[in-house]
């Protein structure tokens, strides 16, 4: 489809010139882009999970591809749409699932009969029911209950349409009509309620400040976290009064934003260095910060400066609190490449090039400067420095995370790209 | 093969009596072919299955080997009937699930707790019972049977109860008739010698993930699911070297190094004690899992504590690999709590009478000292393994 094709480049575009700001707007937009290659894809009568799959994997891979790994700065962001890219391809997966189940539940005896013929005589005497159950668990992912039972692909999707589709004729045939349709209409359905989830997770994730913030308590936060600032401004709504120690984050001095925001708000706010936060750590009751992704180990991808919060707030036994949207979960673990990798920002935020300019120039000195100035964007946590993961689920143990994972991705979708490495 | 152990306890007699080596004779009675592993011994049953299996070859193992051979023969037609009218309902039947077990167990590329289930379908293959309850109860005794005969193994009783409970789920509803139900257990049972092979190769995949090039990984214990998450990073053409712990008194050092040459990875030997000397330079610390228990923690061979304990305090990942069904319902406080697995030790010269010696062949490590779990069912932290059992039991 040329017109989609345009749309998947504009989208790329958008995120390289960075006019998409934050994981949020990014997953969103992604959200929409899929919706639209499944609303514009035309429907066999057959094996329609599968056509939605590659053509959603396609999109994905070439979303994903136009990262080159550590050349842009905000790497993150495309940890987002593969993050989005892959709770589709869940969807789909599970939709077309439960409807083959219910199809199947449906057709109950005569689907029983049908297997006793030709294919499916290494089991005999199955009845739809546990051929049903069976099918439901290959989706789950994997674990000690499904280890001795063995389901063959040819059990899910094309079953029901191939075992029914001699003998039952036309009635069958309009039943499929309606069934592609539906497919189409149940992963749409379930795409707008993502993008919804979406959209509200700063609410759900501020409605839980209540129980976390306390009265008279004082919190520590690093640089600007639109997550954070909503936590903290829902809490001082329900009328807890509490102070609020904001590290400027440097080099881009967020913190500075974020101070006037909470003032604006009514909340006592104290501005300190970033190398002050261990000398101030003592006075603070808890860290909350926001992140760039969580990993499936539990690990924490945040901006850079936030692993030595964490680290000063292990040493003086202050509990770490992260706070994310469930759309910054990521089923990969840090010693892949495309998370491992950090990210380096422009020099000039350190250092003025006028000044510095003969320390820095490459023309002088036989091509190699003496002076080299580095800014990395990124900081790895360690999830045995985080306490609590808050998310629009709940609140979460780092240990936790790999349900999460379970439940938001498939384990086939895991590698998107096809031909890496 | 099986003459190793029983051949040095023999060298011990001879040698408190004489002070010179001399080669086995015919006269002790060889613990594998007993329905109850001699205590006199103080030889774990499997612990010997793991020496039979990956014993090095010398000249005169091969004549141990003969020399057990010959006495086999003798002991089997003597073993054989008393075996069977314990275990097997009708006397008239030659049926024994131990026999069926060892049988299996010989075999070296497949796991414990794989044979112990080859056994019970082949228990289900032979059984009279006609209904789904006959057919579970007598499971329930050969599978008590197999693990009364080797206390020890852990593996063996978490493939005995993993059965179990796939036999009881899968007869509570689905199936109507009950031949063809017995068809498909049966036909699970035999299959899950590949399930387990098939395991293997996802951990594989999985772990060699992790290894990147450049990487010094730092081995304990021979593991065949480590060897093969290794054989496939290496033919995928990853660089890396590999730093073996020696593994007194079993010798996996030299048994894993001997596969690692062959695969053309760099190998370099460790004396057990000099782990935490090479430490520094390690990047990782991969290790095997006899049986994974509840807490997330595992039990492997001794000195696998001792190397996460040092590799936890210089910040290095362990990561352990481990196929889903090794998953146990233990929980050991601290590392008495666990069934006492004794293997001789070679000093190599008589030890003075009045001196114990710690004979332990394995021990417990806390799930705290693990980073990461490479099974089948995925790539997990070790609090995830209470989550499994739950699943599976409740």
């Amino acid at each position: 489809m040329p017109d989609l094709q345009a749309l998947v480049t504009d989208f790329v575009l958008k995120l390289k010139r960075r006019k998409i700001e934050g994981s949020q707007a990014t997953a969103k937009q992604t959200a929409e882009l899929l919706r639209q290659v499944v609303s514009q894809q035309r429907m066999p009568y057959t094996n329609q999970a599968s056509v939605l799959i590659d053509a959603v994997r396609a999109v994905g891979e070439q979303l994903i591809a136009a990262n080159p790994i550590g050349e842009l700065s905000n790497s993150y962001l495309f940890l987002a749409v593969g993050n989005i890219v892959r709770r589709v391809l869940h969807i789909i997966r599970e939709e077309n699932l439960s409807s083959t189940t219910a199809a199947m539940e449906g057709l109950g005896l005569t689907a029983g009969s049908d297997d006793d013929e030709g294919e499916h005589e290494d089991r005999p005497g199955l009845s739809a029911a546990a051929v049903a159950a069976a099918a439901r668990s290959t989706l789950r992912a994997p674990s000690l209950q499904t280890l001795l039972e063995d389901i063959p692909e040819s059990a899910v999707a094309p079953h029901p349409s191939s075992s029914g589709g001699d003998s039952e004729g036309k009635s069958k045939s309009a039943d499929r009509g309606s069934r592609s349709k539906k497919l189409k209409h149940d992963v749409i359905e379930a795409i707008n309620e993502l993008i919804q989830d979406i959209d509200t997770c700063h609410e759900l994730i501020s409605e839980q400040a209540v129980e976390h913030i306390h009265q008279n308590e004082v919190i520590l936060t690093l640089g600007r976290s639109r997550t954070v600032k909503e936590f903290l401004c829902a809490a001082k709504e329900k009328k807890r009064t509490f102070r609020v120690f904001v590290a400027e984050g440097a080099p881009r001095y967020q913190g500075h934003v974020l101070a006037k925001e909470l003032v604006g708000k009514g909340i006592q706010t104290t501005v300190i260095t970033d190398s002050a936060v261990f000398a101030m750590i003592s006075r603070v009751n808890m860290v909350i910060v926001g992140a760039h992704a969580i990993m499936a180990n539990g690990g924490v991808i945040a901006p850079v400066g936030i692993n030595m919060v964490a680290l000063a707030a292990q040493r003086h036994a202050v509990p770490f609190v992260v706070v994310a949207g469930s759309h910054k979960l990521c089923p990969l673990y840090p010693h892949n490449p495309e998370v491992l990798l950090n990210e380096f920002r422009c020099p000039s935020d350190l250092l003025d090039f006028g000044e510095f300019s003969d320390c820095m120039d490459y023309g002088s000195l036989g091509g190699s400067p003496l002076l080299h100035v580095v800014n990395p964007a990124f900081d790895y946590v360690q999830p045995k420095l985080v306490s609590l993961f808050i998310t629009d689920t709940g609140g979460h143990n780092p240990s936790y995370v790999y349900r999460l994972i379970a439940d938001y991705y498939s384990a086939d979708d895991l590698v998107v790209q096809q031909n890496s490495t | 093969m099986w003459g190793r152990s029983a051949s040095f306890l023999l060298d011990k007699r001879l040698r408190d009596q004489h002070p010179s080596l001399s080669s086995p004779s015919s006269s002790s009675p060889d613990s594998t072919m007993d329905p109850n592993p001699n205590p006199n011994h103080g030889v774990s049953a499997y612990y010997q299955t793991r020496a039979e299996h990956h014993a090095i070859v010398s000249s005169d193992w091969l004549a141990q080997a003969q020399a057990a051979v010959d006495r086999e023969d003798d002991t089997a037609l003597m073993e054989r009937p008393h075996a069977s009218a314990a275990v097997s309902l009708s006397a008239s039947k030659p049926f024994s699930v131990i026999d069926e077990f060892n049988y299996w167990r010989k075999k070296p590329d497949l796991a414990e707790a794989v044979a112990a289930i080859m056994a019970l379908a082949a228990v289900i293959r032979s059984c009279e019972a006609t209904t789904m309850m006959e057919l579970e109860i007598e499971l329930k005794k050969a599978s008590d049977t197999l693990k009364s005969w080797d206390t020890t193994s852990i593996s063996l009783s978490a493939g005995c109860d993993l059965f179990m409970r796939y036999v009881t789920r899968t007869s509570a509803v689905e199936y109507e008739d009950f031949h063809a139900a017995k068809l498909r257990l049966i036909e699970r049972g035999e299959k899950f010698g590949e399930i387990s092979m098939k395991a293997r190769r996802t951990i594989a995949m999985l772990g060699q993930d992790f290894v990147f090039d450049g990487c010094t990984i730092l081995v304990h214990g021979f593991s065949r699911v480590v060897l093969e998450v290794l054989k496939l990073a290496a033919s995928n053409r990853k660089l890396f070297r590999i730093f073996c712990t020696e593994g007194r008194p079993d010798k996996t050092g030299l048994r894993l190094s001997k596969e690692l040459a062959a695969l053309g990875v760099p190998v370099k030997l460790l004396i057990d004690s000099a782990v935490a000397y090479a430490m520094d330079e390690v990047d990782m610390v991969f290790v095997g899992a006899d049986g994974v228990v509840e807490s997330g923690g595992i039990i492997n061979m001794m000195g696998t504590y001792q190397t996460a304990l040092v590799a936890h305090s210089m910040n290095k990942p362990v990561y352990v690999a481990a196929e889903s069904y090794k998953f146990a319902r233990l929980y050991p406080l601290d590392q008495k709590d666990l069934e006492p697995a004794l293997h001789p030790i070679d000093f190599g010269v008589p030890i003075p009478s009045g001196v114990e010696v710690e004979t332990s062949a394995r021990d417990y490590t806390p799930p705290q000292y693990l980073t990461l779990l490479f099974t089948d069912l995925g790539v997990l932290t070790p609090s995830v393994v209470s989550d499994e059992l739950i699943q599976l039991y409740l």
